[in-house]
């Protein structure tokens, strides 16, 4: 009883956005979706919501296809953020929740309660060309919960955020995972996704590359991470000299080391004795989720750029 | 496809209200108002700006006569339009007609009448003008020439000069049309016919305002949510279908809001038009409105409903035209076509009634019936008493038929264009676009 995505393929044109996307997402889990730009992230989503038709593959809800569900199953923050500019918030609100069939006054008091929880009673009344960007996605947030959805699919949720709106966004996923809803996002924060999410799957090029819980993904790739410190100079120039590590990242504190098998992190303790180094720290870790992300994608999950016309691509994928 | 009409109605309604408070909106109406009852009241204006101007016009006898001829004018051309009121001209005695001449170049006198007497002992007429001969000043002072000139043979026939006037009184007569009338019918009203064709000219008119004015509104609310990228989220609380049906409702009912705001108070002035007008300009004004005597409720009827089945029509397709551009400045060539056509229905329709093309013509009937034209045309066929009730009936029930077929469409394209943002649409990316998407 999940939400299960199943062999999805979708074409546009020349372009093969899905290739056979399959994975499932429990209910209650707040689940990372990775890919690089134009993996095919948007186009997954905008397929579980029923606004794009795949040409096969099935999406279901316990069990129920998602074109027949209510639409108000889902609530969906889309990565192009929009709102009508000259509507007061409130209004606009209650206009979204009512599609949904929320009676207004109902609407008005949840709007309401929200404001009050992002800190900013005030909007109620603005209209939405006033607010700043990060505050016009705070709205946006609202408008995709106001409804009570079952299962929220939200589309870089943080972006455009300063940490102090990122941290109200992250303690209202945790309430809406409390009240026991689905949450699934995509984002290009790797720690989000670690200090967040029960499961992730990444997908490149409209494939699958990886699934499961995270940390289950961050154990598969085999690869462990050493946290070496040592007293004196930090440089551990001897480490070259070793197969299968690779400094990731060189500090003054500590140092972090992959270590890739068959080497055991542990022989990496040894040498360090063997070189004369006083050891202050060693801590055999997962790699971080960054790292499984540009091992199995290639590169680096870099926000996406701004949208602009220009710069869409022609098939609309993203 | 299920359509939940809860929210078509939520559509609607914020379609509704957010343009309705813009100001742009209120400053149009309002605009519209004043423009619609200036219209209305400009004929009745001119006549009362015009009501005692007269023609000044010299009159140069250089023969002698047996009557004062300014009197003659005075009782035969130069009556007045209304009891009580002046007539066109006024005369006066010119001694010099070459200083008649001067007046007249010099624009101090309207035309100059120099009445002369050839050696036949005949009357002789030049009449002095700027106005070329065919124009109203020089026709009437040679209806009022011949006047003179067979006054002149009269007397000096012996005709008694106290029985002139008597010959004055004007002889009664009637204008009608070729074909008899049917017993039991009243005869044929030419003046009515006119009248009725008048009206459908104007009601034409409104009728292709309103369909572009109001359809450009669809597309441009439609681009604008899609520029704004607000589109998403709506699409997840309703279909397109949904949120196309609501927005032309909803732009459609504002439109008729503006529309029934201006036309009202229009209506009301020209209904008071002969009242007013008796106030102005005296008791027997009367006929002020032609176009208000052919408005009659059989027509009003049909005026009301090919408007409402004529703007749906078109709304919906400018509405899937609205979801292709996602700039603003890109609708004026995407509606193009549809305002061509409507634009063609338009001009025929418009000849039609105007007599420039005969409304009996067959292919003109057979246009009548055919949706997208079919609005101006079957107007102006009934406006003219050329089609019934049945006609009327038949044509609405094929734009319906049209308006569904075209929904049905429409939806599909505009499921397929709101989505997708700087593609140029071209016909056959959309076809197949239009048939990947959910209704």
């Amino acid at each position: 009883m999940s939400l299960q995505i199943t062999n999805l393929r979708k074409r546009f044109g020349e372009t093969q956005a899905l290739d056979g996307i399959t994975f499932g997402v429990e209910p209650g889990q707040v689940f990372g979706f990775l890919g690089a730009n134009g993996a095919g992230k948007t186009t997954t989503m905008r397929i579980v919501l029923d606004i794009l038709r795949a040409d096969s593959g099935t999406v279901t809800w316990q069990g129920r296809p998602s074109t027949d569900l209510p639409r108000r199953t889902f609530g969906y923050l889309p990565e192009e953020r929009g709102l009508y500019p000259r509507m007061q918030v409130l209004e606009q609100l209650v206009f979204f929740a009512g599609l949904y069939g929320v009676p207004r006054k109902t609407a008005a008091a949840e709007v309401r309660g929200w404001l009050a929880r992002f800190r900013v009673p005030e909007y109620a009344d603005r209209r939405a060309e006033e607010l700043s960007k990060g505050n016009q996605q705070k709205i946006q947030f609202i408008a995709a919960v106001l409804h009570d959805p079952d299962v929220l699919i939200m589309d870089e949720p943080f972006s455009a955020l300063d940490p102090v709106n990122v941290a109200l966004l992250k303690a209202a996923f945790l309430e809406m995972r409390e009240r026991g809803k689905t949450l699934i996002f995509s984002t290009h924060q790797m720690e989000t996704v670690e200090e967040l999410c029960d499961a992730v799957a990444i997908i490149d090029a409209g494939r699958l590359v990886a699934n499961g819980a995270t940390a289950d993904v961050k154990r598969a790739s085999g690869k462990r991470v050493v946290r070496l410190g040592v007293a004196g100079d930090p440089e551990l120039p001897w480490l070259a000299d070793l197969d299968g590590v690779r400094v990731g990242r060189a500090g003054r504190d500590y140092s972090e080391i992959e270590v890739v098998p068959p080497r055991d992190p542990e022989t990496i303790l040894h040498a360090a004795i063997e070189h004369g180094e006083r050891v202050t720290r060693f801590e055999i870790a997962d790699p971080s989720l960054e790292q499984v992300f540009v091992d199995l994608v290639g590169r680096q999950a870099a926000p996406d750029e701004e949208r602009t016309l220009a710069h869409l691509p022609a098939n609309g994928r993203a | 496809m299920r359509v939940r009409v809860a929210n078509v109605a939520t559509i609607a309604r914020r379609e509704y209200l957010v343009r309705a408070r813009t100001r742009s909106f209120k400053a149009a109406t309002i605009f519209l108002v004043v423009a619609a009852v200036l219209v209305t009241l400009a004929p009745l204006a001119v006549r009362w700006l015009d009501r005692d101007s007269t023609a000044r016009v010299g009159v140069h006898v250089s023969t002698t006569l047996a009557f004062d001829p300014i009197a003659r004018l005075g009782t035969t051309v130069n009556l007045p339009a209304t009891p009580g009121g002046r007539g066109p001209f006024t005369f006066s005695a010119v001694s010099d007609p070459t200083a008649g001449r001067d007046a007249v170049a010099k624009g101090d006198l309207s035309a100059l009448l120099d009445v002369t007497r050839d050696p036949a002992g005949a009357l002789a007429f030049t009449i002095v003008s700027k106005d070329g001969p065919t124009l109203r000043i020089p026709t009437l002072l040679r209806q009022g020439s011949s006047v003179l000139a067979t006054t002149d043979r009269l007397l000096r026939g012996g005709y008694p000069a106290d029985k002139l006037d008597a010959l004055g009184v004007p002889p009664s007569v009637v204008v009608v049309g070729p074909t008899p009338a049917k017993p039991g019918e009243p005869p044929k009203d030419l003046a009515g016919e006119i009248a009725g064709s008048l009206t459908g000219q104007a009601l034409v008119i409104f009728l292709f305002i309103a369909i572009v004015l109001y359809g450009q509104w669809v597309a441009m609310s439609v681009a604008e949510e899609k520029s704004s990228r607000v589109m998403e989220i709506v699409l997840n609380a309703a279909s397109p279908f949904e949120l196309l049906a609501g927005k032309v409702l909803g732009v459609g009912a504002l439109g008729l809001t503006q529309y029934g705001v201006a036309i009202i108070p229009a209506g009301v002035a020209i209904l008071l038009q002969d009242r007013i007008a008796s106030l102005l300009l005296g008791q027997t004004a009367a006929s002020a409105a032609p176009a208000a005597s052919g408005l009659t409720p059989p027509l009003l009827i049909a005026f009301a409903v090919l408007f409402v089945l004529g703007f749906l029509l078109y709304a919906v397709l400018y509405a899937a035209a609205g979801s292709l551009v996602s700039r603003m400045e890109d609708i004026n060539s995407v509606v193009a076509p549809m305002t061509m056509v409507g634009m063609g229905g338009y001009l025929v329709a418009l000849y039609t009634s105007s007599g420039l093309i005969p409304a009996d013509a067959g292919w003109v009937v057979v246009l009548s019936f055919v949706p997208f034209v079919s609005p101006y045309l079957m107007l102006s066929r009934f406006a003219t008493g050329l089609a019934g009730p049945l006609d009327l009936a038949l044509a609405s029930a094929l734009l319906v038929v049209a308006i569904v077929a075209c929904l049905w469409v429409a939806a599909r394209i505009y499921a397929a264009g709101v989505l997708t943002y700087g593609q140029k649409p071209s016909a056959r990316a959309l076809f197949t676009a239009a048939f990947a998407h959910r209704g």
